[in-house]
């Protein structure tokens, strides 16, 4: 009885440690949809451009609008349904001091992966472009996954390996971002729902 | 077995004091209103408690204005983090020679 009592007490201390130091109310199942949007998206670009050559400004200036536009869908998709599935288990979802050191860890690497980019393609330096939206995107999980769950560092890791990988690839651009975007969110957002989703 | 009980602090021995202590643990600062809502406490309930925690010298207290709103955070001491992690050696290694 009294050792019962003493393990509860070690488990409630490390539970409020955990709850409140990290964000723990990402939906799972809005990282597949994020996944199949962007497989979607890349599908579009590579029939629509004919080839996955993406080297023209004028194909580079419809790709980056079409990006921009699904980054922003993304975002809110995520920013949506976790707050719908925060309601639905009545966790916290507030702007505290969880979600905005999450927001904000996630958002830096992002913003400077954002203007290298936008420097590269004002100054027609098509090549590395994306691999450097990769490579910043994984560093951006990697960073936010201290304030959240710590498994999104291997999706984060993945998104880097890949980065890096298509720093040595020509042309190959629409191929990886599929990949990165598509196929590995799809992949870690069913281990994610497997994981947590089940619960409660 | 009661002698395996002497590291244990009775500072921690009420749950919201071991709340309040857990949190800030893990976390550089926290304000009033987080705290209390992390910890499911009312206004004086937190108050008071945070207050005989900063009487022994194991949490700061902080208190400004932001904008004309007062704020008051909380953050922990070396002293509190010293005994804070010695009472959870005292549970841990009572665990320990109970296994």
């Amino acid at each position: 009885m009294e050792n019962k009592e003493v393990l509860n007490t070690l488990n409630d201390i490390k539970e409020m440690m955990e709850r409140s130091s990290k964000f723990k109310a990402i939906s799972g199942l809005s990282i597949v949809i994020v996944g199949i949007l962007a497989s979607l998206v890349s599908a579009y670009i590579y029939f629509c451009m004919g080839d996955y050559h993406i080297n023209t400004p004028a194909k580079w200036h419809t790709t980056v609008i079409i990006a921009i536009v699904l980054l922003v869908v993304a975002f809110a998709t995520v920013f949506v349904m976790s707050y719908l599935k925060a309601r639905h288990l009545k966790l916290r979802f507030t702007f505290d001091t969880t979600m905005r050191r999450l927001l904000l860890n996630f958002f830096i690497p992002m913003a400077a992966g954002g203007l290298l980019c936008m420097a590269l393609l004002s100054q027609q330096h098509y090549g590395l472009v994306s691999s450097i939206t990769l490579i910043f995107y994984g560093l951006a999980l990697i960073n936010s996954s201290h304030f959240s769950y710590s498994e999104l560092r291997y999706l984060g890791y993945a998104e880097l390996a890949l980065g890096l990988i298509d720093c040595f690839l020509v042309d190959y651009a629409v191929l990886t971002w599929f990949l990165g975007f598509g196929v590995f969110h799809i992949v870690f957002g069913v281990i994610f729902m497997l994981k947590y989703g089940r619960r409660k | 077995m009661i002698a395996n009980l002497d590291g244990l602090n009775k500072a921690f021995e009420s749950k919201i004091r071991l709340g309040i202590m857990s949190v800030l643990m893990a976390n550089e600062s926290v304000d009033f209103t987080t705290l209390k809502s992390l910890l499911e406490l009312t206004d004086g309930n937190l108050a008071s408690h945070a207050r005989s925690l900063e009487d022994l010298g194991y949490i700061r207290c902080e208190k400004r204005f932001i904008g004309r709103k007062p704020n008051t955070s909380y953050s922990i001491t070396d002293l509190g983090r010293a005994a804070f992690s010695a009472h959870i050696q005292a549970l841990a290694s009572f665990i320990n020679t109970q296994q």
